[in-house]
């Protein structure tokens, strides 16, 4: 069996480059993106506990997993959505140009 | 009891005059001549009851048997804590007294003012509302029954001096300049009696502390007193001279004189109404009403009397050269004030020396000296009354001559005699009487004062009676002044050649009727002594002597027709010889100034340069210390306290608010709509959360 730790700091590397992208990508797009790296980071954490738990259900780590992809599915589907409305009114997808929102 | 259960509907009737003219005025149509009627009925009213009511009190109709025990009832105002405030009358013959002349003179000056604010047209409204909420005042203050319920109606008068004094505050006949002078006496007379009524908050404050109670019927009573004075006397001396000062400011005596002559700005009935009716005479029955609390300390009455002299002497010179008819009678009710105070002082004096408090007894140890101090009360109260009658006809007969010359100097007068004989007749007998010619009022009551004053004299040991008898001279010097610079205003309106530019003659018959009414009173007012005056004032409470239980009567309390008896001393007595011949020659040499003319006044004061006269004329720079006291103390710490409200209670309430403010500034600086810098720091401060989660999990061993 694999040992947990690769799967840990798999789930960390991925974590970092999401993290990474979210701060510094101008692009939303490619921002929207990272952020969904960084779910998939900690679902591969959920799974991997889940797989190397004992004593309890096995399916607990899967149901949340399951769960985090349909929240992630619904809030993707909502921020694109935002993103093609930001797109027609400011001609771009660039977080630099849609500071509007603030005092 | 059958009127006397209705006593309250003496002070009530004016005040419901007062709300009809005052608020529905506008709705009663033109013939109520602005209310004036309607005020006239009600005061009438108040006075036929206020009679009824003394008549059945001394026992002329109804049962009789009520005298000289006080007549008192109340209903309950409400509750704080265990103690009960009460409202209520308390009649004895003080306060029948008070009521009598209070609204008999005020119908008398309600009259004449039908008359003389004729010309006011709509204007009559608010002074008839106004009067009649004056005259509720001092009748409510004669009939009430707690100390509190007095310093209510007391208050209720300063406010109506003020409305009334500033009557002309705005559209003064005389033009603007009058208008401002009337707003600034109006000011002057509120605020300098504030001064005197805060010191009589503090009175009460400190008696409700000592007694436990502000009701006469406790604070006046014997043994309660006794036991407050063995507990606390050093307190119960605060309260009375406390007391004191806030008679000082309402009737105007020594520090504080100064705001009645300015109170000349008001309508002449008004200052008729202020200085016989009401307002100041309740500062002469608040010491009257005090006394047994005053007689406990001697020294307290010896202020008193001191106070009491030095105005009626201060006063009285102030009146001998000025002007103006209205100040000079002014200056003269100041005097006569005084007078009263130093009867009553020196009055209060002696029976403090008489009496004893021991064991919770206060035990009349010394009769003689009792007695006394009875006179010395009942000349007082005598004194007021006749002052109440003659100063009423006097202010009167001087607003018929100004309503006649359109002026109120002198010297634009003289003359009128010819043309105003009505007036003239009767401000004499009003002169006759305040300058104590023989067998007029102010005669026996004038007397009887200075009579009480030389008795305190001999009777006391080496040092006061210095004081007595400096008193007593400055009360013959005060006569001499008092019967010369009468006769000079009589003189000087009525006699000699007419200087002015126009007189209309004779007033009306609604004003010259009120003056022939008052004059026979003015006249006969003294005579009232021949009715005896046995025990004619009481005091609540028990006297004790050898074991004896008795009411504590002043007047003639172990002798009777002791009015009688003050007649005969007083006329088997040298120094009443001494007055009257001083009278006679003020009045002749009055005569020889101001009609021969074989004198010359200005010799006396090199033509009113000598600094003397100008001193006097100043007002022994009275307006001027209290000018430069409230510009100097007042002005700067008025200043001190605006700084301390403008720089530091604002500058910290301002600088709480700009450091919000700024601070909020700067931090909604971080939010500059950058998705990056959002997530930078969600990041971030998750990172931070982490880092210190794991330190407390390794090192600070909190899991």
């Amino acid at each position: 069996m694999i040992p947990i730790e690769y799967f840990l700091t798999f789930a960390a590397i991925l974590f970092v480059i999401g993290a990474y992208g979210v701060m510094a990508k101008p692009n939303t797009l490619i921002v929207l993106m990272c952020t969904e790296l960084m779910l998939n980071a900690a679902n591969i954490n959920f799974v991997a506990f889940s797989a190397y738990m004992t004593g309890a259900p096995a399916v607990y780590g899967q149901v949340m997993v399951i769960m985090t992809i349909s929240v992630a599915a619904a809030e993707v589907a909502v921020g694109i959505a935002i993103l093609l409305n930001a797109y027609k009114v400011r001609k771009s997808t660039n977080a630099e140009d849609l500071t509007s929102m603030r005092w | 009891m059958i009127i006397l259960d209705y006593v309250w509907l003496v002070p009530l009737i004016p005040v419901l005059c007062f709300v009809i003219v005052g608020f529905l005025g506008n709705k009663m149509g033109p013939k109520m001549a602005e209310g004036g009627f309607l005020v006239i009925a009600g005061t009438a009213a108040s006075f036929v009851i206020a009679l009824l009511c003394t008549l059945e009190y001394v026992g002329f109709i109804g049962d009789g048997g009520l005298y000289p025990d006080a007549v008192t009832n109340s209903i309950t105002w409400f509750s704080v804590g265990s103690y009960t405030l009460t409202f209520g009358y308390y009649i004895d013959i003080l306060s029948c007294l008070m009521m009598l002349f209070a609204s008999f003179i005020s119908l008398m000056i309600f009259t004449y003012s039908l008359g003389y604010m004729h010309d006011q047209g709509p204007r009559q409204r608010r002074y008839f509302a106004e009067v009649a909420l004056f005259l509720t005042g001092m009748l409510g203050l004669a009939v009430s029954s707690t100390l509190l319920e007095l310093f209510i109606f007391w208050e209720i008068m300063g406010l109506c001096s003020y409305l009334l004094i500033g009557f002309w505050s705005f559209n003064h006949p005389e033009g603007d300049d009058k208008a401002d002078n009337a707003a600034s006496a109006a000011k002057k007379a509120f605020l300098v009696t504030r001064l005197g009524d805060v010191c009589l908050m503090g009175g009460l404050f400190v008696l409700f502390f000592t007694m436990g109670g502000l009701e006469y019927t406790t604070v006046f009573n014997a043994t309660n007193l006794a036991n407050a004075w063995a507990a606390n006397s050093g307190l119960l001396t605060l309260a009375a001279l406390l007391i004191f000062g806030g008679v000082i400011g309402k009737s105007a005596q020594f520090p504080l004189l100064d705001w009645l002559p300015d109170a000349m700005a008001g309508p002449t009935t008004v200052s008729a109404l202020i200085h016989a009716a009401t307002m100041v005479k309740a500062g002469v029955y608040l010491v009257a009403r005090c006394f047994p609390l005053f007689v406990l300390e001697p020294n307290v009455m010896l202020f008193v009397a001191i106070i009491g002299g030095v105005t009626a002497f201060f006063a009285a010179t102030m009146a001998m050269n000025n002007m103006n008819i209205k100040k000079v009678l002014a200056y003269s009710t100041l005097s006569q004030l005084g007078y009263m105070f130093l009867s009553l002082g020196a009055g209060g004096y002696m029976m403090a020396l008489s009496i004893e408090v021991t064991g919770g007894q206060i035990i009349i140890q010394n009769p003689e000296y009792f007695t006394i101090g009875c006179l010395g009360y009942a000349a007082g109260c005598l004194h007021m009354v006749n002052h109440a009658f003659f100063k009423a006809l006097l202010f009167l007969c001087s607003g018929s001559v100004i309503h006649a010359n359109g002026t109120e100097d002198m010297r634009l007068m003289g003359g009128l005699y010819k043309q105003m004989p009505k007036t003239a007749i009767t401000m004499l007998i009003g002169t006759l009487s305040i300058a104590g010619f023989p067998f007029f009022a102010g005669f026996f009551s004038k007397d009887l004062v200075l009579d009480v004053v030389f008795e305190a004299f001999h009777e006391t040991s080496a040092n006061v009676n210095y004081l007595f008898i400096f008193l007593w001279f400055l009360g013959i010097v005060t006569a001499f002044m008092t019967a010369f610079y009468m006769f000079r205003l009589w003189f000087m309106t009525f006699m000699g050649e007419y200087r002015g530019h126009h007189c209309h003659g004779e007033s009306p018959k609604s004003m010259t009727v009120p003056l022939m009414i008052l004059a026979i009173f003015a006249f006969g007012a003294g005579f009232a002594l021949l009715l005896g005056w046995d025990g004619v004032f009481t005091f609540f409470g028990n006297h004790h002597t050898e074991g004896e239980v008795l009411q504590w009567i002043v007047g003639g309390w172990d002798r009777p027709n002791v009015g009688i008896h003050w007649i005969e001393e007083l006329f088997t007595n040298w120094k009443t010889y001494v007055t009257i011949v001083l009278v006679i020659v003020a009045i002749a040499l009055a005569y020889l100034m101001y009609v021969k003319k074989s004198i010359n006044p200005g010799k006396f004061s090199k033509d009113g340069q000598s600094w003397l006269y100008r001193t006097i004329s100043n007002r022994y720079y009275f307006p001027e210390i209290y000018n430069q006291f409230s510009w100097k103390l007042g002005y700067d710490v008025a200043r001190g306290v605006d700084f301390i409200d403008k720089q530091i209670i604002d500058g910290t309430v301002n600088g709480l608010s700009n450091a919000v403010c700024g601070s909020g500034d700067l931090m909604s600086k971080a939010q500059d709509g950058n998705l990056h810098t959002y997530a930078s720091v969600v990041l971030g401060g998750i990172v931070v959360l982490f880092v210190a989660v794991m330190l407390l999990f390794f090192y600070g061993g909190v899991f």
